[in-house]
């Protein structure tokens, strides 16, 4: 006799199925194929993969201004930061057509290159304009010019695949209304102790995990000689000028931070200094055009001044590349189009219109005009930052993993979870495994 | 009378007939991808096959164990803390609440946790507790409950139970509205007849209701249960796995896997194993507990 579906079945099953679809997720991933063939035809339009805020608003203002003159409508399709790369990532495993242009932060070109995601901008015209700063061009250009290459890029001919158009550096930021600027991290710690009152922090470190307290600590890392590989790709997080760098951070500094440090973003530091309860900080050029200069949100306009990194005990202060590129992906269809967005985008009077609009500029001439300096205070210092030739994070496809490893530890360390020594070897450990997994010398 | 299979009856083959589309679909949405995953867990980024070597890896990770502890540790938060709750709820309005109006606009405020977005849950749930301009520290403040911050996603202990929280508070409704329904088949008759006999309040609940009720807690338990393994949303907002791997739960630790890290393997063979484990599970529970009402 044929037994009956009883309810224990039901469960049982309804159980399985629903346990399933948890798994689609991390499987969908493997579908999808798809080829692009090269259109010489004019498109209508150009769809552009952005990541959302501050870094592609004003790219949005100015947008209609390319469909008024060449009547190619600009569709920019946005996607928080996380996601954006996931959906590039998968985007370009597929080949696929879907995006003409895409924003890129410049840690993902590694991984990008590495795929042989993007079509070479060379190609198309691109040469180098001396209005522009090199290290723009490099940041864009795969295999890296300098630093050291993946074992798995070397011999490979370099091209310039990425070009900026936000030319975020992280700079150093500071109540110029109280004191003179810092010129060293031994000053950014004394004005700390010194302005530290009730309510008024010291210094706001930036230490939500994997991310955030990744670029917050870098170029403290950097400037106190201490790194997260050599020139051979041999993990330096362990070094003692590493570990004097991290105990610097989250011991020092963190006896004048703000409360809840381990889980302080970059929008709750602006927030800080913008209602006046912070002396000092790291911040990149989108929080100073979204929050801290912004006359509707912030109370310290005109007392807040922008500097370049101060220095450490190696004598360098290190700022960090942490440009949006604009590239075309090998799938679209448009790239003759796309790369002439990206050129009418670099012309001086539209990068002007763009500034206007909240850009952040990559040209000297623009950020060196004095002009522009009461609206835009950090140009100075932005360009400064761009002359002393900014450190960009390790140029591998391993990148977003090394950066949730050191990321985390880094948390645990400014939680007070771990020492900083024991935080350093528990990443050294961890990204020593990692890189050798990945075909890098252990 | 022939021997094999016996032949279905046209009630049975219009029956299958109709489940088809339904089969069809889980089949394409659920078994395919659940083959490629397979098929990944066993391959390198390469296409080359590399046997169990990506389960060894994947296994063999200490980030792993961590993250299984924090999934444990916040299912045992959650679990228990929601199903009581619910319960307590759902006892309380299933015999103090007769009014039909007012049970309807507690069941409409009960369904309003459930479809709000877990990222907008997230998103307030991070200005509640946020340091700085938390609002429950401003509260705790001003009543003078407490004179300095307190670090609520900065300390682990406190960082576990506010996501735990959280989820409390939207998924305790889920299971007060299964289970004030599953109060409704009671039959009024058994109920009346344990008060004439002198039943108080636990009496009655513990020989009558939760007779009626045991069934749902399965289903409560399995979908819960599954929901812990897949609970991202919040977490990413209010701590991102922090401080430290406090609350990286099992679906963070997943998802980083295969998101930040591009391994992709790895990722494949924990999504089969966590798959495969929680089906038996599931199977061993179903069969050592006595559901089904007589």
């Amino acid at each position: 006799m044929k037994k009956r579906l009883t309810r224990r079945d039901f469960v049982i099953q309804a159980a399985i199925t629903g346990v399933s679809f948890s798994s689609l997720p991390a499987v969908l991933a493997a579908c999808g194929q798809g080829t692009a063939t090269p259109s010489s035809s004019k498109p209508s339009k150009l769809v552009i993969a952005a990541v959302q805020g501050n870094e592609d608003g004003p790219l949005k203002k100015v947008a209609p201004a390319y469909k008024d003159q060449t009547g190619i409508t600009i569709e920019i399709v946005e996607f928080p930061y996380d996601q954006l790369f996931e959906k590039l990532v998968t985007t370009f495993q597929a080949n696929g057509s879907s995006y003409d242009l895409c924003m890129m932060d410049d840690p993902w070109m590694p991984k990008f290159g590495t795929l042989g995601a993007l079509q070479p901008l060379d190609s198309f015209g691109f040469t180098r304009d001396s209005d522009i700063p090199a290290v723009v061009y490099d940041v864009g250009t795969w295999p890296p010019p300098h630093g050291p290459v993946p074992p798995s890029e070397q011999g490979k001919s370099q091209h310039l695949y990425g070009i900026t158009i936000v030319g975020n550096v992280e700079m150093f930021m500071y109540r110029s209304d109280k004191s003179g600027a810092p010129k060293t991290w031994d000053e950014v710690l004394s004005n700390a102790a010194k302005y530290n009152a009730a309510s008024f922090y010291g210094y706001v470190i930036r230490g939500k995990a994997t991310n955030p307290v990744s670029s917050d600590s870098l170029p403290i890392l950097w400037s106190f000689g201490g790194n997260i590989f050599d020139d051979n790709w041999k993990v330096q997080l362990d070094s003692s000028d590493s570990i004097t760098a991290v105990d610097f951070l989250t011991r020092k500094l963190k006896k004048y931070a703000e409360p809840g440090p381990e889980n302080t973003d970059a929008a709750d530091r602006s927030r800080l200094m913008a209602i006046g309860q912070a002396y000092q900080s790291t911040v990149w050029p989108g929080e100073i055009t979204g929050i801290v200069q912004d006359p509707t949100v912030s109370q310290v306009i005109g007392k807040v001044a922008y500097i370049p990194m101060p220095q450490g005990p190696s004598g360098k202060g290190l700022g960090m590349m942490g440009n949006w590129l604009l590239g075309i992906p090998k799938g679209s269809k448009n790239g003759a189009a796309a790369a002439d967005f990206i050129k009418w985008m670099l012309k001086t009077d539209n990068m002007r219109n763009y500034v206007a609009q909240g850009g952040i500029p990559i040209r000297k001439s623009i950020l060196n005009d004095a002009s522009l300096t009461s609206a835009n205070p950090y140009f100075p210092a932005l360009a400064q930052s761009f002359d002393a030739v900014p450190n960009w994070r390790p140029r591998t496809d391993q990148w977003n993993a090394v950066e949730t490893v050191y990321g985390t530890q880094m948390n645990k360390a400014v939680a007070g979870l771990a020492t900083p020594k024991d935080a350093m070897t528990a990443a050294a450990d961890q990204i020593r495994t990692l890189m050798k997994n990945a075909g890098y010398p252990s | 009378m022939r021997a094999g299979r016996p032949r279905r009856s046209r009630q049975e083959r219009l029956a299958y007939l109709i489940l088809l589309p339904a089969l069809g679909t889980v089949f394409v949405i659920v078994t395919i991808p659940f083959i490629l995953a397979v098929v990944q867990s066993i391959t390198a980024e390469d296409g080359s096959l590399v046997g169990l070597r990506n389960y060894a890896r994947a296994l063999g990770n200490p980030l792993l164990y961590d993250a299984l502890r924090a999934t444990g540790l916040y299912a045992l938060i959650v679990l228990p803390s929601e199903v009581l709750l619910g319960l307590a709820f759902a006892l309380f309005v299933h015999r103090t609440v007769r009014r039909p109006a007012l049970r309807a606009t507690l069941y409409v405020l009960a369904i309003l946790p459930l479809v709000v977005p877990p990222v907008a849950v997230g998103v307030v749930a991070r200005l509640i507790y946020a340091p700085g301009y938390g609002v429950l520290n401003v509260i705790l403040m001003s009543l003078g409950i407490t004179h300095q911050e307190i670090q609520w996603l900065g300390r682990p202990v406190l960082a576990m139970l506010s996501v735990a929280s959280v989820d409390i508070w939207q998924w305790t409704p889920f299971v007060y509205l299964v289970l004030f329904a599953g109060l409704q088949t009671v039959p009024h008759e058994s109920v009346e007849a344990a008060q004439v006999d002198g039943a108080n309040w636990w009496t009655q609940f513990r020989h009558i209701e939760l007779y009626y009720l045991r069934p749902l807690f399965l289903l409560i338990f399995f979908f819960r249960v599954a929901d812990v393994l897949r609970v991202f949303d919040h977490i990413f907002i209010l701590t991102g796995g922090g401080p430290g791997t406090t609350t990286q739960l099992l679906s963070l630790y997943m998802y980083r896997t295969e998101f930040k890290f591009f391994d992709m393997g790895q990722a494949a063979a924990l999504a089969v194993v966590v798959l495969i484990s929680i089906s038996v599970v599931y199977s061993l529970i179903t069969r050592a507990l006595p559901l089904e009402r007589a």
